[in-house]
């Protein structure tokens, strides 16, 4: 069982391949993640990705980094606070929030850095343990 | 705080977490409250348990056969 005491830490890197097969699957095209110019022209460094790539980290997180695989996602909350762009290393910091045993459920708050050590998004999730 | 207070409180958290306004009395429950399914149970809990800064185990909530029951556990806990 999880104690109030857990963290995990992962880098992960916002790779051609995670994006490339993001946008094949969600057919997500619009011109911040596709179009250079057009990010540029709206004050970004280049293609934005996808903030909900980062979500699929926590899914990640969720389905396969705990100690304990009967986990379901109740509710999830993502803010992004900063643009990813491709080829970023995200480093996902997750720790226990708070454990409600009356109900089985565990909830994390978790934020997601860059390279440069700069905040990109962050949340919380609630799982349930499954009997 | 009173059995009252309590109850209006649970009901602002009710309304927050089924995201519809309901009206709670001592003797609402699931069965008669049609969002009040077993995962909004989950989150309720939850909210009622943050909100009120209390832990509740899995055994009271059991024991509670309706809201008024629930209001009964949160008035002692507070007091």
């Amino acid at each position: 069982m999880i104690t109030k005491e857990f963290v995990f830490t992962k880098t992960f890197t916002i790779s051609e391949k995670v994006y490339s097969n993001f946008l094949e699957t969600f057919q997500d095209h619009n011109p911040l993640h596709t179009n250079k110019e057009f990010a540029t022209s709206h004050g970004f460094e280049g293609i934005v990705m996808h903030g909900n790539i980062l979500n699929g980290i926590i899914s990640y997180f969720i389905g396969e980094c705990l100690p304990m695989k009967n986990v379901i996602i109740h509710m999830q909350t993502i803010k992004f606070l900063n643009p990813v762009y491709l080829n970023d290393d995200v480093t996902l910091v997750a720790e226990v929030e708070d454990i409600y045993e009356s109900v089985n459920s565990i909830a994390f708050k978790f934020y997601f850095n860059n390279q440069s050590g700069k905040k990109v998004a962050k949340g919380t999730v609630q799982i349930g343990l499954l009997k | 705080m009173t059995k009252e207070e309590v109850l209006a409180q649970v009901n602002n958290i009710f309304n927050d977490v089924l995201d519809e306004p309901v009206v709670l009395n001592y003797d609402s429950s699931a069965s008669t409250i049609d969002e009040w399914d077993s995962l909004t149970h989950i989150q309720l809990v939850v909210a009622i348990e943050k909100h009120f800064k209390q832990k509740f185990t899995s055994a009271e909530i059991q024991s509670w056969k309706n809201v008024g029951e629930m209001c009964d556990s949160l008035v002692k806990k507070v007091a």
